[in-house]
């Protein structure tokens, strides 16, 4: 292979791995900030990277030339000299000036990004193998990041996959973990931040404009670590304030006799074993209301991590398992992810239709979750768990069931 | 006669053809008859062949030279190896049907006493001169024996220095019978230092004595039993005997009263002079209703007392209407001004819970703090 041909190939490579860079439709990119705080980093991280680009190329260059010019010809080693003080010192001043004007803008920011004192919402975070789950506590206002409920009294709203925010609003995430140490990142709205058990961690974002941010895991956190993503989803005050009113109407169960009455039943016999619907009861079959049961899921008895998804108006979410996988279909996911931030609000709200429902992907996570997103589910290795799960286990479903179950859960919003 | 290496083949031909014989007879399976026939077959035509050449050395042949041979000789001395051996190999056999133990060290001492067997063994014929042998010997099992030995030594004397300590009737007790054997240790080096006439033989004496005198004060300590230690209770075992009350229990002497974990708490509940209780979320400027913690996680909750009096923290984790079924956990009693850490688990949401989740101070009755458990 000629040399022309070797140098014109490597040049080719390069170019397209560079390129790679460009792409304006990456969802996790670093570069299109978002909100305040990733604009902040986004300010910092220009600068810095063209610095380090212009003295990496400078160092290489003068190393390529150092390395041909004075290559091994067989000539005699020239004079050998120690020590050119100035030399020294002019290579030592020029890093430790660029490092110390580095420093001059990057501890601010850094200070700046760890401030709290503004707060406008705070959101719990707690990360498991391998979602995370989002609750919102009540002010001592009665707000709820300040927006008071229409109608329905204020009480912490518990949900997962997506994290709702009002744009415009400094919001504060306070991470923990149930199991092992995960990262929560969202690129276009902040840095990452290490969710470690037993601590309390924090991580401001803000988001400028209504839309939907993807981020995912990025602390090795298991078997389907690479599976563990989350969408953060801003709205626009009004459609924040329709989101939480919607969140805190009370359950509405399915007309008796119905596909989804049945459904309910086969959700309250298989899944609210893990998964806690609000408001869900079992009337047992008795006519009189009062003997009816509040059904409480005891994740704990059957999952490692002590929780599962609360699945209370799960077709409002746009995603499941981890948000690793759409709730909507293709078409639907493009119409609600290219909207424009003025008709996105009522686009998300609109939550998943029968029409929009992606059933495909729903139906093979029933008919087998472990076989789809790869966990800790096989009961017969579970010795190290004390017998609980990681992740959702293979429950045998029927196709029948299956319906039902689709039946019930449509109208979870 | 036989050649050395003809007589080794031909016990290697004959412990085949038995393994083979025996193998066939017990085993189903052909696959290890046929490899151990052929081993057998292999090593017999190997034994001929050796047998013809010799063991290939010239020297064989010649009945005079082999006599005369430092191999021929009788060793210097009988070695007490062989009988170790035997000593290792019993108590092998004796650790697997009493204590595995036995075993472990009967190997040990298998072991060592095979590998200086083996060493003794071949330095004895390494040359027709006995001092170069002796030599070889220590050159080859010295770097071994000495650091092996070494440890062995000091770990008895530090496990018998234990058993003394532990042995002596108080803690007082054992660091003034140590003193004192430091202060010995002292004078008997400082005059070892001074009368320089001492001989080694006085100084091998004299250190001889004093290991002894450990080892047998240790084996009689050890013997005697360790002296009884109380067992300080802890505020887990006051929760699970009930007694997360007002009352200073045994838990509660000289606790700390001070946390090192002062960030990345779920929240700081505090007690105030007027013995109410608020709290502080970290980060949650506004404040908020009620105290939300996240279940089945562990939520680590700071307790700072500003009273007069000394109070504890208590909490039902599974928020039961019953005594029987509540789990109440707390901390020690706090003094004005101190701080102590809970951990704090719960498994069910608290609409799941009969009555609810809250944080008390015993005795201090409008001390109650509701928590939400989403």
């Amino acid at each position: 292979m000629s040399r022309r041909l070797v140098g014109s190939v490597g040049i080719g490579a390069g170019l397209v791995l560079l390129s790679a860079g460009c792409a304006d439709e990456a969802p996790q990119d670093t570069w299109q900030p978002a909100g305040e705080n990733a604009q902040r980093i986004h300010d910092l991280q220009w600068p810095v990277f063209l610095t380090a680009g212009v003295v990496g190329v400078l160092v290489t260059a003068v190393l390529i030339f150092v390395v041909i010019r004075f290559r091994d010809r067989g000539q005699p080693i020239p004079e050998q000299t120690h020590g050119k003080p100035a030399l020294e010192v002019t290579l030592t001043a020029i890093p430790a000036v660029i490092m110390a004007v580095i420093a001059g803008f990057t501890i601010p920011a850094v200070m700046a990004l760890a401030e709290t004192d503004d707060t406008e919402c705070v959101v719990n975070l707690t990360g498991q193998q391998w979602w995370w789950e989002y609750d919102y506590p009540v002010g001592e206002d009665g707000t709820i990041c300040g927006y008071a409920p229409t109608s329905a009294e204020a009480s912490p709203i518990i949900t997962s996959g997506q994290l709702v925010i009002p744009t415009g609003t400094k919001v504060l995430v306070r991470g923990t973990s149930r199991d092992v140490i995960h990262s929560f990142w969202i690129p276009r709205l902040n840095g990452k931040r290490d969710i470690v058990p037993g601590r309390v961690h924090y991580l401001r974002l803000e988001a400028e404009e209504a839309g939907i941010y993807a981020g995912q895991c990025t602390e090795f956190c298991g078997l389907s670590h690479s599976n563990m993503r989350m969408e953060a989803v801003a709205l626009e005050p009004a459609d924040f304030q329709r989101w939480l009113d919607n969140e805190l109407e009370p359950y509405v169960a399915p007309d008796d006799g119905t596909e989804a009455a049945d459904g309910e039943a086969l959700f309250i016999q298989q899944c609210a074993r893990c998964h806690q619907v609000n408001g869900l009861v079992d009337d047992k079959n008795n006519d009189d209301p009062a003997d009816d049961a509040l059904v409480v899921s005891a994740p704990d008895e059957f999952v490692w991590s002590g929780a599962a998804p609360n699945l209370t108006n799960l077709m409002t979410r746009n995603t499941f398992a981890g948000a690793t996988w759409d709730l909507l279909t293709e078409e639907c996911r493009d119409d609600v992810w290219n909207a424009t931030p003025a008709e996105f609000g009522e686009k998300y709200l609109e939550g998943v239709t029968e029409e929009c429902l992606n059933e495909v992907d729903l139906r093979e996570w029933l008919r087998d979750a472990p076989a789809k997103k790869p966990m800790y589910a096989d009961p017969e290795e579970l010795e190290a768990t004390d017998g609980k799960f990681r992740g959702m286990p293979y429950l045998a479903l029927s196709e029948d069931q299956i319906d039902l179950l689709l039946a019930y859960l449509i109208d979870r919003k | 006669m036989f050649t050395t290496g003809s007589k080794l083949l031909i016990g290697s031909t004959v412990i085949a053809t038995l393994a083979a014989v025996l193998y066939g007879v017990t085993q189903k399976g052909t696959l290890g008859t046929i490899g151990l026939v052929s081993a057998s077959v292999a090593l017999a035509f190997l034994t001929t062949i050796n047998m013809y050449v010799r063991d290939a050395n010239v020297s064989a042949t010649d009945i005079d030279a082999h006599a005369a041979a430092p191999a021929a000789r009788r060793p210097p001395a009988a070695s007490l190896w062989p009988l170790a051996a035997g000593l290792g190999a019993t108590m092998v056999a004796l650790g697997v049907v009493t204590f595995p133990a036995i075993t472990i060290l009967g190997l040990i001492v298998l072991l060592a006493a095979t590998a200086e067997w083996l060493v003794q063994a071949w330095s004895e014929r390494a040359s027709s001169d006995q001092a170069y042998n002796t030599a070889v010997r220590e050159r080859i099992a010295q770097p071994l024996e000495l650091p092996i030995l070494g440890a062995i030594g000091v770990a008895v004397i530090i496990y018998s220095v234990s058993r003394v300590m532990l042995g002596l009737p108080s803690k007082s007790g054992a660091v003034v019978a140590f003193v004192v054997v430091a202060a010995l240790v002292l004078v008997v080096g400082t005059l070892t230092s001074v009368r320089r006439k001492l001989s080694t033989a006085t100084l091998a004496g004299l250190c001889s004595i004093s290991v002894l005198a450990i080892v047998a004060s240790g084996a009689a300590y050890g013997l005697n039993g360790e002296r009884e230690t109380h067992h300080h209770e802890t505020t887990a075992a006051i929760a699970e005997d009930g007694d997360c009350g007002a009352d200073e229990t045994e838990a509660d002497e000289d606790t700390s009263q001070t946390v090192s974990a002062k960030a990345n708490v779920a929240a700081t509940i505090t007690l105030t002079a007027d013995e109410r209780l608020a709290y502080d979320v970290p980060g949650f400027d506004g404040g908020t209703a009620t105290l939300t913690l996240p279940r089945s996680t562990a939520n680590n909750v700071l307790f700072r007392n500003e009273s007069d009096e000394h109070r504890r923290l208590s909490i039902d984790t599974a928020g039961a209407a019953e005594v029987p079924d509540k789990r109440v956990i707390c901390t020690a009693l706090v003094k004005e001004g101190g701080v102590q850490i809970l951990t704090v688990q719960f498994a069910k949401p608290g609409f799941a819970a009969a009555n609810g989740y809250e944080f008390t101070v015993p005795g201090v009755d409008g001390a109650v703090l509701p928590v939400v458990v989403p």
